[in-house]
């Protein structure tokens, strides 16, 4: 992503996305937020500032940040790209996840942001899209489902 | 010294450098004191205010990136102190301080028993008191030659004269904001 242009990885960890994570933070290009809906404010100002951002989060965050996506990325049409881990895909996970995992995909939807499912064979495609998304002025947004237990 | 008065006095002192203003009566007073393509209006996401400068100045970091921010609103992403105080960005964060949640009828913010400047100096910021319109045009002018982050909290009162909503649509807020950068 960052060498397809994407210039900025702003975000809040999550267990599901832990190898991307560390290899931005590796390589010094993470900046990790306090809050998912801190990383999209920053991530806003980014993008206006010419940036394409990318901010990642579990869907706990995106479901902690469905006011600012709706008053803020929406709003004013502020093109940025969410990397959303999908916890509770598996029925059998942590309780706490299940109810969010069940409504996820229609939050994203219901929110105004186009998605879709990335997995290991689908990747560099599912990139593409995004960027190609960003780059015609929308948001959008790559989920990651969580297959694995801890 | 009311709000709208306060605002004034920091919006002279920003020259051609962008500005984030917080949602609600805030964000009026600018538009209301001194329009500009480089002011970003905020209407809604509450909080946010200095998020945003943060992600502007990452990007910029030749520019001063002023933050028009109020007691409630930080309160909400207080976080976001440790964020920039921690990346030592170069933001003016000002923060107008009624004690109140004036837009919504004026319920008490904790900025009463709770010193914000206190916890931007714990973070990282040079914080500045400002009570008065001297005070305030005093720390704006040092402000203007130190290097950020900058906190500066000022007292003012609630009430005074109001400034209309802000009647420009939220994309051409932001089309106009980033052509001025």
């Amino acid at each position: 992503m960052h060498r397809k242009g994407v210039t900025d990885f702003v975000g809040v960890p999550d267990s599901t996305l832990k190898h991307f994570i560390d290899e931005g933070l590796g390589r010094k290009k993470i900046l990790i937020a306090t809050r998912e809906e801190e990383a999209i404010g920053i991530a806003a100002g980014m993008s206006m500032s010419g940036g394409t951002p990318l901010v990642f989060m579990q869907n706990a965050g995106l479901a902690n940040s469905i006011s600012t996506i709706t008053s803020l990325v929406r709003m004013y049409e502020i093109p940025m790209i969410l990397v959303v881990g999908w916890r509770g895909y598996l029925r059998d996970d942590a309780p706490e996840h299940l109810a969010v995992g069940r409504i996820q995909q229609r939050l994203l939807r219901l929110a105004g942001v186009t998605s879709r499912i990335m997995t290991e064979e689908n990747w560099r495609e599912r990139c593409d899209w995004a960027l190609d998304s960003a780059r015609s002025g929308r948001p959008c947004a790559l989920v990651v489902r969580r297959m694995f237990h801890d | 010294m009311i709000r709208r008065e306060a605002v004034g006095i920091v919006a002279r002192h920003m020259g051609d450098d962008p500005a984030v203003s917080a949602n609600g009566f805030i964000s009026r007073d600018l538009h209301g004191v001194l329009d500009r393509g480089s002011n970003f209006y905020m209407i809604g996401s509450m909080g946010l205010a200095s998020s945003i400068a943060a992600g502007i100045a990452i990007r910029n970091p030749k520019r001063r990136v002023f933050v028009l921010d109020g007691d409630g609103n930080l309160l909400m992403n207080l976080g976001s102190l440790a964020t920039i105080g921690s990346m030592k960005l170069n933001l003016v964060h000002v923060v107008f301080d009624n004690r109140a949640h004036e837009s919504t009828g004026g319920q008490p913010t904790a900025a009463g028993r709770v010193d914000l400047g206190k916890i931007a100096m714990a973070a990282g910021y040079k914080t500045h008191y400002a009570r008065t319109g001297a005070e305030l045009d005093n720390v704006m002018k040092r402000a203007a030659r130190a290097k950020g982050p900058i906190f500066v909290l000022v007292r003012v009162r609630t009430g005074g004269e109001k400034s209309g909503r802000v009647a420009i649509a939220p994309g051409d807020i932001r089309r106009r904001f980033e052509s001025s950068l």
